[in-house]
C-alpha cells in the first residue's frame, strides 16, 4: 500500500466513524467515488473498528493479563533450593532463573570461596542415567578445554538426588538480551562471532559439537564484553528420546506441529540436517552461527514463519534471503553467511577456523578502509605538528606498605594459586586484553568518563585509567616511556606493579582485572608528544624487570632514577619487541596475542 | 565498563532527549531497560498467585528511582514514559517468546537457564502476533503505532500520550481508533489463514 493510499483511507475512515448508519455509508460512497477497492478497504476497516470496540480489543494494558499468568507459573514451580541452603559444598545465595532444563542459582563454593552459577537439572532430564553419563563425559571434556570463550565448568555432580552443574558465574547478559530485536554494529557483530568461533574451534578440536548455538547460549560479560558460550554438550542430553517417529516425517517437524501460532526460537537456528533429525557433526554449529550472524547484522531472522513447521520447511527449502536494504553490511559478509548456511554440510565452511579466518580478514579490510577515510580527513596542513607529551602519575592514595616482604608473601601465595587446569595447547600463546577509560577535561570541568573506542588525541589535564585482564595467569609489568627527546636512554616510569595495585605483586591471576592506577587517574600535562605505555605479560617472572619493582613507591612516583637500569629496560624492550603481537580490536577493548611465553606491546597515546 | 545509572545522569539525558538530541536516547535506553527489567523480575518473584501487576505501577516506580524529582520538567516525565512503554513492550515480547520455548520443555529446544521464564500461556502467541502487526504498522504510520505502544504497553492515558507526541488529544483518539481497527483486522486475517 502506498503512503498516499494509506493517508486517503485514514482520512475517510476518520470522518466516517463519527457518522451513523446511512449517513456513514453515503459519506464513504461519496468519498470513494468509482474506486471500488478503496471503498472495500475503508468498509472493512470500519467493520474491524466496530468489532474491536465491541470486544474491547487491546482495551486493557498489555502486562495485566500476562503478569497474572506469570505469577501462576512461578507458583507452579517453587524453587527447590532456598537462600542459605546447602547443596554439597555449595551455599545458595540467590535464584537467578529457571527454564525448561531446571533452575539456576547463584551460589558460593565454601571449599574454594568462589562464586559459581549452579544449574540444578530438572528430574525428568536427570532421570535418564545413560544420557546423564554421556553428558558427564562431555562436561568433563568441555571443562578441560579451558578456552577463554567457553564458560568454565567446575563440577558436574549429584547430591541428595539433585543433579547439578557448577560453572563460572558471569555477570553479564545473553546475546539475545543484548540484541533486543535490534541489529548490532558491524564491528561488534564480527567481534562476537569471532569469539564464538574461537570457542567452537576449541570444542570441535576436542570432538564436541555444541548443537544448540543461539543467542540465548552466548553470554557477554558486562565488564569487558568478553563472549562466553554456554551449555556445551547439553543439547544432546535434552534431545528427543524417541526415534520411532522418524519414519514418514522428521521427528522435529512432528514434534512442533502441535504448537501452531507459537514462535519457536530454537527452531530458527536449527540446521537442515537437525530439522530432518539426521545425525549431525560440527558443521551444524557452522550453520547456526551463520543464522546468528544474519540476525546480528540485519536484526531479522533469515527463516521464520507463523509456526515452527513453516520455519522448518523454509530452513529445508528456501535459499538464505538477501540482506534487507536497511542493513549496510558489505557484500562480502553476505557471501560469508551464505556459505556458512549452505544447505549441504559439504558446501559449508568445513571448520570454525575457516569461517573465523574469513571474518577476521573482513574485519581487517574494514579497519583499513576506516583508517584510509580517517587519513583523508586528517590531512589538513595544521595536523603536521610534532607531538610531544608527558604523563604524570597523580598522587596515589596510599594503601598499606609496599615492600619486599609483602611482595614475597603474595608471590608465595600466587605459586599455590595456579589455575586448576593449565592450558594444554601444544604451542604456548600469551593473551592479554586491555582497554582505556578517559575522562576529558574541557572548559574547566571533567566530563563523564567513557571507555575509549578509537584513538583519541589527549589534551592537558585529561585523565586516563588503564585496565588489563587475561584469561591466563602470568607476570605483568607496565612501564611508561616518556616522549622521545634528545636523550638516548629514556627515563622509564613503572606503572605496574604499584604500591597499591595488586598489592605490589607482578603476578596476575587468570581472569583478574587490574585497574591502573588503582584509586586515581593518570593525568596528561601540557607537554605534547607520544607517550608509550609498555605492556609486558609473561608466563614466568622477568628477571630484567623484577629489579625495577623497588621504584614503584610513592616517593619516587614510579620514576626509575637509575640510568643503568633504564638502559637495561630499553635493551630488554628493544630485543623483545621485534615480534609484534597479533591485535584484535573490539569496540572498546583490544586483545593482544603472541606465540611463546612472553607478550610485549606498546600502547601509543598521542597528546596535543 | 558499565556505569550504574545515576539520578542526575538520567535526568540530564532525558532533558537532552526532550531537547531533540537523539543520541541521548541511545544512552538512556539501556539504563532504563535494566531498571525496568530488574523491577519486573523482582515483582514477579515476590508477588503471589492471582496478583495483578500494573505496567504503570512498574514504570512509576522506575521513574521515582531513576529520575531526580527536583530537577525534572513535566515534558521529561512524558518522555520517560514513552521510552518505558517501548521497553515494556520489548520485555513482554521477549518473555512471551522465551516462554513459548520453555513450554516445549524437553526436545532440543530448552530455554536458556540464564533468564527466568516469565509471562503467559495463551496470551503469548497473541502478544507476539500483535507485536508483529505493530511493527508493520510502524512502517506505514509510525505515529499511530506509537500511540498503541504508549497506551497498551506503557499504560499512558490519552492526555499523557498527547503530551509525549506533541499533538492534541483529539488526534490521539483518532489515531487510536484507526490503529486499533487496522491491528484488529491484521490479527483476525492472520488467524484465519
Amino acid at each position: 500500500m502506498t503512503p498516499e493510499r494509506w493517508q486517503q483511507i485514514s482520512r475517510i475512515f476518520k470522518s466516517a466513524i463519527s457518522l451513523d448508519g446511512e449517513a456513514r455509508a453515503a459519506y464513504v460512497r461519496d468519498q470513494c467515488g468509482p474506486d471500488e477497492s478503496l471503498r472495500s478497504e475503508v468498509e472493512k476497516l470500519i467493520e474491524s473498528h466496530q468489532q474491536a470496540s465491541a470486544e474491547n480489543f487491546i482495551g486493557g494494558r498489555a502486562a495485566d493479563d500476562g503478569v497474572v499468568l506469570v505469577i501462576d507459573e512461578v507458583e507452579e514451580h517453587p524453587p527447590r533450593l532456598n537462600k542459605g541452603q546447602q547443596l554439597g559444598s555449595y551455599v545458595i545465595i540467590d535464584k537467578l532463573g529457571a527454564g525448561g532444563m531446571g533452575e539456576v542459582y547463584l551460589a558460593k563454593d565454601s571449599r574454594l570461596e568462589r562464586t559459581v552459577a549452579l544449574k540444578v537439572l530438572s528430574p525428568d532430564i536427570s532421570a535418564d542415567k545413560r544420557r546423564m553419563q554421556r553428558f558427564s563425559q562431555e562436561a568433563k571434556v568441555a571443562s578441560s578445554l579451558n578456552q577463554p570463550n567457553i564458560l568454565t565448568i567446575f563440577e558436574f555432580g549429584e547430591v541428595d538426588g539433585l543433579t547439578f552443574l557448577a560453572t563460572e558465574y558471569i555477570d553479564g547478559e545473553t546475546l539475545r538480551h543484548h540484541l533486543r530485536g535490534k541489529r548490532l554494529k558491524l564491528t561488534e557483530t564480527l567481534d562476537i562471532a569471532i569469539q564464538v568461533l574461537s570457542a567452537l574451534d576449541a570444542a570441535h578440536e576436542a570432538g564436541i559439537v555444541h548443537r544448540d548455538i543461539k543467542p540465548e547460549n552466548v553470554m557477554i560479560r558486562r565488564r569487558d564484553a568478553v563472549v562466553k558460550v554456554l551449555d556445551f554438550g547439553l543439547a544432546k542430553v535434552t534431545e528427543k528420546k524417541s526415534h520411532a517417529l522418524a519414519e514418514e516425517e522428521s521427528e522435529a517437524a512432528t514434534a512442533f506441529k502441535t504448537a501452531p501460532g507459537v514462535l519457536m526460537g530454537t527452531v530458527n537456528y536449527m540446521s537442515p540436517e537437525q530439522a530432518r533429525a539426521l545425525s549431525v557433526d560440527e558443521r551444524t554449529d557452522i550453520w547456526s552461527i551463520g543464522v546468528m550472524l544474519y540476525e546480528m547484522v540485519t536484526g531479522l531472522m533469515p527463516f521464520g514463519g507463523p509456526t515452527s513447521s513453516h520455519t522448518l520447511v523454509q530452513i529445508l527449502e528456501k535459499e538464505t534471503p538477501a540482506f534487507p536494504k536497511v542493513a549496510d553490511a558489505p557484500a562480502e559478509l553476505q557471501r560469508i553467511i551464505r556459505k556458512a548456511m549452505a544447505k549441504s554440510p559439504d558446501e559449508r565452511y568445513q571448520s570454525a577456523k575457516d569461517l573465523a579466518v574469513d571474518l577476521k580478514s573482513l574485519r581487517k579490510q574494514l579497519e583499513q578502509k576506516s583508517v584510509l577515510v580517517a587519513d583523508d580527513t586528517d590531512r589538513g596542513p595544521d595536523k603536521k605538528r610534532v607531538l610531544v607529551l608527558a604523563l604524570v602519575v597523580m598522587a596515589v592514595v596510599t594503601a598499606g606498605i609496599f615492600g619486599w616482604s609483602i611482595w614475597r608473601a603474595s608471590r608465595a601465595r600466587s605459586s599455590v594459586a595456579v589455575p586448576p587446569s593449565a592450558p594444554v595447547a601444544a604451542v604456548p600463546e600469551r593473551l592479554l586484553t586491555y582497554w582505556i577509560t578517559v575522562q576529558e577535561f574541557r572548559e574547566g570541568k571533567y566530563k563523564e568518563p567513557y571507555t575509549m573506542a578509537a584513538e583519541v588525541s589527549f589534551e592537558p589535564k585529561d585523565q586516563i585509567r588503564l585496565y588489563v585482564s587475561s584469561p591466563q595467569a602470568g607476570h605483568l609489568y607496565i612501564l611508561n616511556e616518556p616522549p622521545r627527546g634528545a636523550a638516548a636512554v629514556p627515563e622509564f616510569q613503572i606503572l605496574f606493579p604499584s604500591p597499591t595495585a595488586n598489592k605490589g605483586s607482578t603476578f596476575l591471576e587468570a581472569n583478574k582485572q587490574v585497574q591502573i592506577p588503582e584509586k586515581s587517574w593518570f593525568q596528561f600535562d601540557a607537554q605534547e608528544g607520544v607517550e608509550r605505555v609498555w605492556l609486558v605479560f609473561s608466563e614466568d617472572a622477568v628477571p630484567e624487570l623484577e629489579s625495577v619493582k623497588g621504584f614503584a613507591s610513592e616517593e619516587s612516583k614510579g620514576i626509575i632514577a637509575d640510568m643503568t637500569l633504564n638502559k637495561a629496560i630499553q635493551d630488554f624492550l628493544t630485543t623483545h619487541s621485534a615480534t609484534k603481537p597479533n591485535l584484535e580490536k573490539g569496540e572498546t577493548l583490544t586483545t593482544l596475542k603472541m606465540p611463546g611465553k612472553l607478550l610485549l606491546y606498546a600502547v601509543r597515546l598521542e597528546h596535543h | 565498563m558499565k556505569r550504574l545509572p545515576k539520578q542526575h545522569e538520567i535526568t540530564q539525558l532525558l532533558a537532552e532527549w526532550s531537547d531533540g538530541n537523539q543520541s541521548a536516547l541511545d544512552e538512556l535506553y539501556p539504563l532504563v531497560y535494566d531498571e525496568l527489567h530488574r523491577l519486573a523480575r523482582r515483582y514477579m518473584s515476590r508477588e503471589r498467585k492471582g496478583h495483578t501487576l500494573q505496567t504503570t505501577a512498574l514504570i512509576n516506580e522506575a521513574y521515582v528511582r531513576l529520575v531526580d524529582q527536583r530537577n525534572v520538567h513535566w515534558a521529561n516525565r512524558s518522555h520517560f514514559f514513552a521510552i518505558s512503554a517501548q521497553i515494556m513492550r520489548r520485555i513482554l515480547i521477549d518473555h512471551a517468546r522465551r516462554h513459548a520455548y520453555a513450554k516445549r520443555g524437553g526436545g532440543a529446544q530448552q530455554v536458556s537457564l540464564d533468564e527466568a521464564a516469565i509471562v503467559t500461556r495463551a496470551l503469548g502467541s497473541d502478544l507476539l502476533r500483535l507485536d508483529e502487526a505493530l511493527k508493520s504498522l510502524a512502517e506505514k504510520d509510525p505515529r499511530r503505532s506509537q500511540v498503541v505502544e504508549l497506551r497498551y504497553f506503557g499504560g499512558l492515558n490519552n492526555e499523557e500520550i498527547a503530551g509525549v507526541l506533541h499533538v492534541s488529544e483529539n488526534t490521539v483518539t483518532r489515531d487510536w481508533n484507526m490503529a486499533r481497527a487496522w491491528l484488529y483486522q491484521q490479527l483476525t486475517e492472520s488467524a484465519a489463514n
